[in-house]
């Protein structure tokens, strides 16, 4: 069962590494967006999907990794040089929030980490070093889309190999446990305070990666732009629409986003009802099929194997 | 008992607001006994588990395990510390298969194992609760008398000092309590103290070297099986005027 999404994905990964030779930069640059969709889809998995923390404040660490970036670069620090120290601060602020936030459970956590993202947001428009709410302009002669292109797009592929990696791991099993039923697996052993803070980490760091790569393509960031809440919640949706806490899911949900997105933005009228439509789209999988297109695969799959009807969605307890 | 006993528990209270739940328990069990606890609903019997194993913290006392106080501790600290708990009502993973189930018990309790040390420790277990044929199932897909036997083994793949059994013979039927009875013995005789709740007297009286009654959270009686099923405050709380049959050898 592993073999045929893992061929998919070697192919997959072997045409978007081939993709500069016979694309152009147009469709290069949807390219681009749906690996960085990969990257935060499949990063927010590690804790919001393995381990079940639903968190809405990852665009906290996008923002902190795009900010490191600029401003070491405006000193003089080659951009991609950057990204190891913002990957760190984006690290260090996810232990430092996730230690109060951890002891929250279900709803509250989540809410907790709207309040974290707002506030990030806030703040860094308000101080004059992220050049406030006017934003930062990375330096003159900064850019190289090829470049760009490719350290998306192999970030992309270390995210999804690197969620697999944690899925089948002793620290995956933990997460799995800790999402299932977080006492017992206390009861038999698991510190899941201390996994639920590694997997945060973990994810903030490959957040925080991708956001030092956003503003080295974008050359361009403002606090709107990368601690924006709405970017939270798109960080949410494209794995939850793929299917949540697997590994396939999140790269799935991306492609739905990304395509959504280019289509959504070539209609004028259309441009700002992207929120919309994705508010419908997760209404429709959590009442249809909270796994996503995964569990409607699984489903349909399981259907054509039996002539018995499967069974419907686990609903889960989200008391 | 001449030696330093295994565990020690010293007015233990534990109070949720009006209601106190233990009053001033206090009792030791040594290395290698089957201690039972008995009482009827609403005793403390599970709440005193849960201060044990550190899911609950005590309002009162202290608890001390293999020579170090263990009160207040986090449930992963008890545990590495080598005491682990079963559930009442069974809490598996049911996403997981049984094997993974019993993984997560020998990859983070006591014995911290990995790879394939992990995989022949879980293998080795599941043969000796009898679920080996079921190890690839889903644990949603178990019967409770599987449910329960995956209840033990997750726990003694942690491979604990002293195991807490919590009504693991709660709905079986009785030739599965026969069988959950030997296993008991069995986990005893691979050198792992065991404290049990359980509801059904003969089997508890069957199986205990001594036993511990408690009633409204207090001690009422405590000693061997024949002594302690005869003692007429435990017959007047909780056995009733029926005649509890003794094993010979107690």
């Amino acid at each position: 069962m592993r073999a045929l999404p893992a061929s998919v994905g070697a192919v997959a990964a072997t045409a978007a590494l081939a993709a500069p030779f016979f694309l152009e930069r147009g469709a290069l640059n949807d390219l681009w967006s749906l690996a960085l969709g990969v990257i935060l889809a499949s990063a927010w998995n590690l804790l919001g999907g393995f381990a079940g923390q639903v968190s809405l404040g990852y665009s906290a660490f996008l923002g902190i990794g795009a900010y490191t970036t600029v401003l070491l670069s405006l000193r003089g620090v080659d951009p991609f040089l950057t990204l190891p120290l913002g990957a760190l601060l984006a690290a260090l602020f996810s232990v430092v929030i996730g230690l109060p936030a951890f002891r929250l459970r279900g709803p509250y956590f989540t809410i907790a980490t709207i309040g974290v993202g707002e506030a990030v947001r806030v703040s860094a428009a308000s101080v004059s070093f992220t050049g406030g709410s006017g934003g930062l302009r990375m330096p003159a002669g900064s850019f190289d889309f090829q470049l760009n292109y490719y350290s998306m797009t192999v970030l992309a592929i270390l995210a999804v190999a690197l969620s697999a990696v944690v899925r089948r791991s002793a620290f995956g099993r933990a997460l799995a446990a800790i999402r299932q039923d977080i006492d017992a697996a206390e009861s038999l052993g698991v510190n899941s305070t201390r996994f639920k803070l590694a997997a945060h980490a973990l994810s903030a760091a490959v957040v925080a990666l991708a956001g030092s790569l956003y503003a080295i393509n974008f050359q361009y960031i403002a606090p709107g732009s990368v601690f924006d809440f709405r970017l939270s919640l798109s960080i949410v949706l494209m794995p939850i629409v793929g299917g949540v806490g697997t590994v396939v899911g999140p790269v799935l949900g991306a492609l739905v986003f990304s395509t959504l997105q280019i289509k959504l933005l070539a209609i004028p009228a259309l441009r700002d009802a992207y929120l919309l439509l994705y508010g419908g789209l997760l209404i429709l999988v959590m009442l249809y099929e909270p796994k996503g297109l995964v569990g409607l695969w699984r489903r349909l799959t399981a259907r054509l194997r039996s002539p018995v009807p499967a069974p419907g969605p686990e609903v889960p307890d989200v008391g | 008992m001449s030696a330093e006993p295994l565990l020690s528990v010293r007015d233990l209270s534990k109070r949720f607001g009006g209601l106190l739940a233990l009053d001033g328990v206090h009792f030791e069990v040594a290395r290698g006994e089957i201690f039972g606890i008995i009482g009827p609903n609403g005793a403390g019997k599970t709440t005193l588990f849960s201060c044990l194993t550190g899911l609950l913290p005590p309002t009162r006392g202290e608890i001390w395990f293999r020579g170090a106080r263990i009160d207040g501790r986090s449930s992963p600290a008890v545990v590495a510390r080598g005491l682990v708990r079963t559930h009442q009502i069974v809490r598996p993973f049911r996403e997981m298969t049984v094997e993974e189930n019993v993984s997560v018990g020998a990859h983070f309790g006591a014995g911290r194992r990995r790879g394939t040390d992990a995989l022949r420790r879980v293998r080795e277990i599941l043969e000796r609760t009898g679920l080996g044929p079921r190890a690839k199932a889903l644990a949603g897909t178990l019967t409770i008398g599987e449910l329960k036997r995956l209840e033990i083994a997750r726990a003694l793949a942690t491979e604990p000092t002293a195991i807490c059994l919590d009504e693991v013979m709660g709905g079986l039927n009785p030739a599965e309590i026969v069988g959950a009875m030997a296993l008991i013995r069995s986990i005893r005789d691979a050198n792992v103290t065991v404290l049990m709740i359980e509801h059904h007297v003969h089997a508890v009286v069957g199986v205990s070297d001594r036993i511990l009654v408690l009633n409204f959270g207090q001690r009422i009686a405590e000693g061997v099986p024949r002594d302690v099923v005869r003692d007429p405050e435990v017959v007047a709380a909780y056995l009733g005027d029926d005649s509890v049959p003794v094993r010979a050898d107690a």
